[in-house]
């Protein structure tokens, strides 16, 4: 109804194939909404359980079991997010482009991938000194608190989409 | 650290372009408008379907419901074929005049709720 107006990269993957037929298939684009929704379930989620732990949750937990369990499932999740959420972008993407909401919600995913690198080149590499039963070190628990925040930041500003 | 990320959130939000096009307050719910024209186009497509309809003074972009909603309710596509008449009550976009979200459309006697 807006002709797709915009850089010529974003005007071309919004008249592309998928992104029509994400526009007019009756079930596609829900089908899509909802593994997007269950994948950053299962990232989210996983993520959050492992950041209370690092904060002193649950210490008797190892870190590293935590690590090896919920870690997976977060980076297995990837591949319901990301293959859905490049559907939706393409389905709007002159205007995702422009969103002040879209462009602040990509840089806050790339703080969160920063921030665990980070974690896991540094305090992460000593967990054996503060597996069980010990605060973790205070690098670890920054990460913690920053993944959780960087995360509901990156939620919300995908919720908002809609509304800016 | 929390808090400043906080304020960078609402503080960069604030500034984004406002193309609001969901409830909440981008349409002014006091002034309702009821619109009677032809469709000169029609968009049948996620995540909310509309139309362009030429009234007498000016041809207005008319925001519709999900595609799904109203195949669900028996408004079909080629219910919105350019060319038909269509009377559609609504309120205006608060930012830009010529944009109305339809709480209902009438299309040969035949009304569907959007909502």
């Amino acid at each position: 109804m807006h002709p797709p107006s915009g850089p010529a990269w974003a005007v071309w993957l919004e008249t592309s194939a998928p992104a029509v037929a994400m526009r007019q298939w009756l079930w596609l684009y829900p089908s899509i909404e909802i593994t997007h929704i269950v994948g950053f379930v299962v990232l989210v989620g996983s993520a959050f359980m492992f950041d209370l732990r690092l904060l002193g949750l649950s210490r008797a937990l190892p870190v590293s079991a935590m690590a090896t369990h919920l870690l997976r499932w977060a980076r297995l999740a990837l591949l319901l997010v990301v293959p859905s959420g490049v559907l939706m972008f393409m389905a709007h993407a002159t205007e995702f482009a422009a969103s002040g909401a879209f462009q602040l919600k990509l840089a806050l995913i790339g703080l969160a991938f920063l921030n665990a690198g980070i974690f896991h080149r540094w305090p992460f590499r000593a967990v054996g000194d503060w597996d069980t039963e010990l605060t973790a070190p205070r690098p670890a628990r920054i990460a913690g608190v920053l993944s959780i925040a960087l995360w509901i930041g990156v939620i919300t500003c995908g919720r908002l989409l809609a509304y800016f | 650290m929390y808090r400043v990320f906080l304020v960078a959130v609402l503080v960069l939000l604030g500034t984004s372009p406002a193309v609001a096009h969901h409830g909440w307050s981008g349409y002014d719910a006091s002034r309702e408008l009821t619109l009677t024209g032809t469709i000169r186009e029609a968009g049948y497509e996620h995540p909310h379907g509309s139309v362009r309809l030429q009234t007498a003074d000016k041809t207005w972009i008319v925001v519709l419901a999900p595609p799904s909603r109203m195949e669900n309710r028996g408004l079909r596509r080629e219910m919105l074929a350019p060319g038909t008449q269509a009377t559609v009550v609504g309120y205006p976009n608060r930012t830009d005049p010529d944009e109305l979200r339809a709480e209902r459309i009438t299309i040969s006697g035949k009304t569907t709720e959007l909502r």
